[in-house]
């Protein structure tokens, strides 16, 4: 089986406050990430040999930042372009280069400044390549194209508005228990119904909520996991897809993403299946990310999501928990590393309040529509 | 030229057409919709390539009816595309080619009401002047 992986482990999780301004600049907030998960992992920079990141041109780079906290000789650094369509393969690319001996002990971060808003397209002006076709007609902006798919399903499924306020809604009440989320208040069906629309058919609870931020995890190879302070969490094995040349438009079911092909690839790999998830950290920057990612993964059929997540089947004492943090949607947008975080801290049993109990398997996701990838986490060497 | 902030947000996205789309606007400036097609297994290809992704054949540019049906589509309420700032709502539309399976294109569907767009609906392409520039553009009225 394709588990490999797990001769890595994650032995370091830091982060920063994730504030909607932050005034500071990407490096700073990356160094403090860095410097954060490092003294978690009870290591000091001049032990990293590995430093590597994904951003979309908007942010620090690895050597940068290796520079700003005090490392002047990096052995495996790369920086790879993409945003939640590439998490899954920079985390088990940084698991690779240790379990490879290509680096004993790598960083990885991502890091959101003020400088990056996908939401809004207010700059460009002239537009090359794919874009050239649609942009002229007003159309641009994640937040239009995924309210494309989520129309498709619901003229294909019959599902509906008030299935992806089942979604946001659990979201914020997990987020309530959560003090580093950024959007605290729990919310109802009435308040999401009421929200105002952003591109029907999606409302402004059905967009994650953007910030300033950084998330940085260390790696390292199980064996020398056994001597550091926390309780080593295993990559067991990562699969990605990407299809149709990464056009939005062109993907030939809208009704499904990525996962349709990464999802069973991940659980043939493993001998897994959604049942064996006690958590699942689902990539959502909109709602409609979770249902069809959800649907892919086979937690449920198609169209049953909404019910899935009413009947209290996604959250604490129901079939597996989804986004105990809150997700994108409410503990703030760190482009999907957060919910690297927050699995580390649940399967070391660190997670207080919102700690799911007994939890033993996680799956991360990240990415949406025709590309993404997914990661499962095991807190006992395999 | 574009020169203050308040002009470039009044000014909707323009194309930088390339060698392999430059087909497709001198087209449309001849009021015409053509499509990237290859010359070998007579596949539709959008975005154009300059060899078929398929069979590896020369490509070229051929007219299409412009008829086709609503995959899916979105009513825009955010103000987010320079251009587009103002005069919200609108619709926008994926269209699947009547020539082709899976053969889409992305536009405006123009003089509708956004309460009656459904998935399924027909459609046919019309070509415009597009604002702040000297490209032709094709957007989509109901059938």
């Amino acid at each position: 089986m394709g588990t490999a992986l797990s001769g890595a482990a994650v032995v370091g999780i830091g982060r920063t406050a994730f504030v909607r301004k932050s005034g500071r600049t990407t490096l700073a907030m990356a160094a403090e990430a860095s410097r954060s998960a490092l003294a978690d992992a009870g290591l000091t920079p001049s032990e990293v040999d590995g430093f590597t990141c994904y951003s979309t041109g908007d942010s620090a780079g690895p050597l940068q930042v290796a520079g700003a906290i005090g490392i002047d000789d990096i052995g495996w650094s790369t920086g790879v372009m993409g945003g939640g369509n590439v998490v899954a393969s920079v985390v088990a690319g940084a698991a690779a280069a240790v379990v490879t001996n290509q680096a004993d002990v790598v960083v990885v971060y991502r890091v959101l400044g003020s400088g990056t808003r996908y939401g809004k397209a207010n700059a460009a002006v002239i537009v090359g390549g794919e874009g050239q076709f649609a942009a002229p007609h007003g159309y641009m902006v994640p937040p239009q194209w995924f309210a494309m798919w989520c129309q498709r399903h619901q003229a294909v499924y019959g599902s509906t508005s008030e299935d992806l306020g089942a979604i946001a809604i659990q979201g914020r009440e997990h987020a309530s228990h959560n003090p580093h989320a950024i959007a605290r208040d729990p919310i109802t069906l009435d308040d999401y119904l009421a929200g105002r629309w952003v591109n029907e058919p999606f409302r402004v609870y059905d967009c994650c909520y953007e910030v300033d931020g950084a998330v940085a995890l260390v790696v390292t190879s199980a064996e020398r996991a056994k001597d550091l302070p926390h309780k080593p969490i295993y990559p067991l094995a990562v699969s990605d897809a990407s299809g149709f040349g990464g056009g939005v438009d062109r993907w030939d079911d809208m009704t499904c993403m990525y996962s349709r092909e990464a999802a069973p690839r991940l659980w043939n790999k493993t001998g897994l299946g959604p049942k064996d998830m006690d958590l699942a950290l689902m990539y959502d920057c909109f709602t409609y990310t979770v249902m069809a990612t959800f649907e892919d993964f086979g937690f449920c059929a198609k169209g049953e999501v909404g019910e899935y997540f009413r009947s209290g089947r996604a959250t604490y004492g129901g079939d597996v928990v989804v986004n105990p943090h809150g997700g994108l949607l409410s503990e703030g947008y760190l482009h999907g590393l957060n919910h690297h975080y927050e699995a580390v801290l649940q399967l070391r049993n660190e997670a207080g309040d919102r700690q799911v109990h007994g939890a033993e398997t996680a799956l991360v996701t990240a990415g949406a529509g025709p590309y993404g990838g997914a990661l499962i986490y095991v807190n006992e060497a395999w | 030229m574009v020169t203050d902030t308040a002009d470039v947000l009044g000014v909707p996205p323009q194309p930088a057409p390339d060698a392999d789309s430059q087909g497709f606007w001198d087209a449309t400036a001849n009021g015409e919709l053509a499509i990237c097609r290859c010359q070998s297994c007579r596949l539709w290809l959008h975005p154009p390539l300059e060899r078929c992704r398929a069979c590896a054949g020369h490509t070229a540019f051929e007219r299409v009816s412009g008829t086709g049906e609503v995959y899916t589509f979105i009513v825009v309420r955010q103000p987010s595309v320079p251009g587009y700032l103002e005069n919200l709502p609108y619709v926008v539309v994926v269209v699947e080619l009547d020539e082709q399976k899976g053969l889409r294109l992305t536009s405006r569907l123009a003089e509708v009401d956004p309460g009656k767009v459904r998935v399924g609906m027909r459609v046919r392409a019309e070509l415009v002047p597009l604002a702040g520039g000297d490209f032709t553009v094709p957007v989509f009225r109901p059938e």
